[in-house]
């Protein structure tokens, strides 16, 4: 039983762990979200200093191990937070903005988890419109790499039926490498229509560009700006990330080529 | 060549617009980041014309970067939105994927090609284009983070 002389100690344990859980749970989710190194380091130690704690990182490209050490009697926390989520830069503005309404007004920790959970619980909306877009953009790429307007149209066709092909795939969770070599082989058979029918002067345009909406941009230009910010390691896991997905994608074009009877260069 | 570069501004604004929506960029943001890829792109395409002032990609895509990268920060504070949320999706028209599509493609043709004359040739392309396209990659990310660096205390306060 507590007397009124003892202090709140389960009053003080409770905030601390929940703290700490905001902490690996806000990690795991700007990391997951596509955030750089930089960042994420930045925001964690904004949010732990706001509420009495330093905390060391370090981040590998699928978790971020964080200790914790409180400023006041020093004991020391460890956690294992994994990335989650799926890229989004909607997500990590909402998240550094919520780090710094932590910092600037000190926010209760309980409020800050509402936020927290109201951000990472927020549905995408309209994700109807993505398909559309993600083929209008890799035409675009066409034309941009000389395509005329017939491989233009061949390269929307193919990036709409392989981004659907993406997303049905991602939802059945299947392996992600898979995903890219089926998509690119998919994308990759019609593209080469244009090859086949001889529609417009620039076929091989078409074949080429069908895919690239695949390249991992976000995860190359990640892991050069963390390189930048001496984060090596997990500069190298996202690069190695992406040079197997870029070869997968690759190996995935080259069959849809090799079953088109369409030649490489 | 006027409507050349206001094609190569349209045609960039679009891919930038249909990739940021992958990685579902804050909705106010889209306009922005529209403009700032057409910008970019146009410009490393002008600098890369042919006699004058006929930039290697690599020259030309650092400079163009770069002006991404500043006008990415200078817009973040304003809008409350980390200037890599502007930069990343502008960025990814000028990613050289026909650099990476060239390289792979021909390190496919080394693996199924016993000849030796063949294969030194198709080794070559491969490290020739992987090269060029490593290189501007790095080159991009330089020009677009540098102004991060310098403006680091605007950059990191942006959503604040």
């Amino acid at each position: 039983m507590k007397t009124a002389e003892q202090p709140d100690h389960t009053t003080t344990d409770h905030r601390t762990t929940m703290v700490r859980d905001l902490l690996t749970d806000y990690a795991g989710w700007l990391l997951g979200c596509g955030a750089t190194c930089i960042r994420l380091e930045k925001n964690l130690k904004r949010i732990a200093a706001a509420y009495g704690q330093d905390v060391e990182i370090t981040i590998s490209p699928h978790h971020v191990h964080i200790y914790i050490v409180d400023r006041n009697d020093r004991t020391v926390f460890t956690s294992i937070a994994t990335a989650k989520g799926a890229t989004s830069f909607d997500t990590i503005t909402r998240l550094s903005t919520l780090s710094w309404r932590i910092a600037d007004t000190g926010i209760d920790i309980r409020r800050a988890r509402r936020m927290f959970d109201i951000i990472v619980n927020d549905r995408p909306r309209h994700t109807w419109v993505v398909p559309p877009l993600v083929a209008l953009a890799n035409a675009s790429f066409c034309r941009l790499f000389g395509g005329d307007i017939q491989a233009m149209a061949v390269v929307f066709m193919a990036t709409l039926a392989g981004y659907n092909l993406k997303m049905w795939l991602t939802s059945m969770r299947a392996d992600l490498r898979l995903t890219f070599l089926l998509c690119s082989f998919a994308s990759a058979v019609i593209g080469a229509s244009s090859y086949l029918f001889n529609l417009g002067d620039t076929p091989q345009i078409a074949i080429g560009t069908s895919i690239l909406y695949l390249v991992p941009g976000v995860p190359f230009l990640n892991s050069f700006s963390d390189m930048l910010h001496r984060f090596y390691i997990c500069s190298f896991g996202r690069l190695m990330d992406a040079t197997v997905l870029t070869a997968c994608l690759s190996i995935g074009l080259c069959a849809g080529m090799i079953v088109m009877g369409v030649g490489m260069f | 060549m006027d409507i050349d570069i206001l094609s190569d501004a349209f045609f960039a604004a679009l891919a930038a617009i249909g990739f940021s929506s992958i990685s579902r960029l804050p909705l106010r943001a889209y306009p922005y980041c529209a403009a700032i890829a057409a910008l970019g792109h146009s410009l490393r395409y002008l600098l890369m014309m042919r006699p004058v002032p006929g930039f290697h990609i690599f020259w030309a895509s650092l400079v163009a970067s770069f002006l991404i990268g500043l006008i990415a920060v200078m817009i973040s504070s304003r809008t409350r939105t980390p200037a890599e949320a502007y930069f990343f999706p502008a960025l990814l028209p000028m990613i050289p994927g026909m650099y990476a599509y060239r390289a792979f493609g021909a390190l496919a043709v080394c693996v199924l090609n016993d000849n030796p004359d063949t294969f030194g040739y198709y080794f070559y392309q491969a490290a020739s284009n992987g090269f060029v396209c490593m290189a501007v990659l790095i080159a991009m990310v330089t020009g677009a983070t540098l102004p991060i660096f310098i403006f680091k205390k605007i950059s990191f306060q942006a959503t604040r």
